[in-house]
């Protein structure tokens, strides 16, 4: 699966996510770009991503940040010390 | 659009370093990432099958990060190394060591090691394998979950907080919290990588046991971080 990102990094949250199929790159791609032009002169702090993974699971694993606030990207980590500690 | 020139690629992160993006230049920079897809796919194939892991890709930089890389290091827009990567997250040294391996040996020969975990970048710690295909650069990032769960923590204080938390500037406390921290994981990571490829014995479990308490320390200092972030009412804003 293809997600495109608009991220606030300033807010540190989400603003919108789209999903395409791996066959739809190039729409993909397209829609990166369309949304990047109509940011122009807008508001600051805004991102704009195209990441790629076997589920929106999978992405939420490696890219945390984006859906993660700091407390919970912190607490995660608390967790994984924790479980290993159990292990 | 025509296949833009060395020169011009360049000229538009000269612009891109100045700051103001205008749609041209957008336009220029989205057909330049688009660039790497054929070795980005090839790379993320290739993974998937040798290797048989599944990476989490990133077939273009953003352009808020390649503006600030652009900025921040004296480099041109064609030396950037990173505009297409993806990332595999591993257990441990052990395993991260395997993989690297693996990426090296068995399956990419133009292949470039580089290992931020004896010189860390401003306590961030990982190893990226830089592979040259089809003239193209594509990174592969390879961290433990450890290193993981500390970058993503970083990143999140550079959103917040602003990117020079990332190197070296930006707010003390924030830093000296993340600095203490990629230290402490860094121990615990280099013992529980020795301590794993000993052979069992008495005194390899007494070394477990004290390994436990830099395990100790790392839960401690994310647990009163959590705290420093509810006394401020939350994080920011």
């Amino acid at each position: 699966m293809i997600f495109l990102i608009h991220y606030n990094r300033t807010a540190g949250e989400i603003v919108e996510l789209k999903e395409f199929e791996e066959s739809q790159r190039v729409q993909a791609e397209d829609a990166r770009l369309k949304m990047e032009l109509d940011l122009i002169g807008k508001k600051d702090g805004d991102e704009v991503c195209l990441l790629e993974a076997g589920s929106i699971e999978a992405l939420k694993r490696t890219h945390r940040r984006y859906f993660e606030s700091l407390r919970m990207l912190t607490a995660t980590g608390s967790h994984t010390v924790a479980s290993i500690d159990k292990s | 659009m025509a296949k833009a020139s060395k020169t011009q690629i360049d000229r538009l992160g000269d612009r891109l370093k100045k700051g103001a993006v205008e749609e041209p230049d957008l336009i220029l920079l989205d057909s330049y990432r688009r660039s790497f897809g054929t070795a980005y796919e090839t790379v993320v194939q290739t993974i998937r099958t040798e290797i048989e892991l599944e990476p989490t890709g990133r077939p273009a930089k953003s352009t808020n990060s390649l503006i600030e890389k652009l900025k921040r290091e004296s480099i041109r827009l064609t030396q950037v190394q990173d505009i297409a990567g993806c990332r595999l997250v591993v257990s441990d040294i052990l395993e991260q060591d395997r993989v690297v391996g693996s990426l090296l040996v068995d399956v990419f020969s133009e292949a470039r090691v580089v290992d931020r975990r004896e010189e860390p970048s401003y306590g961030y710690r990982a190893v990226h394998v830089i592979i040259e295909i089809f003239g193209k650069s594509v990174e592969i990032q390879v961290r433990t979950r450890f290193q993981h769960i500390w970058a993503e923590i970083s990143e999140k204080y550079a959103d917040l907080y602003g990117s020079d938390i990332k190197y070296g500037g930006g707010n003390e406390e924030i830093r000296r919290v993340l600095e203490t921290l990629s230290q402490l994981i860094a121990t615990y990571e280099n013992l529980e990588d020795t301590l794993g490829r000993l052979e069992e014995s008495d005194e390899v479990r007494k070394a477990l046991e004290q390994i436990s308490i830099f395990r100790d320390r790392i839960a401690r200092e994310l647990d009163e971080e959590i705290s420093r972030i509810d006394n401020e009412k939350g994080e920011k804003p």
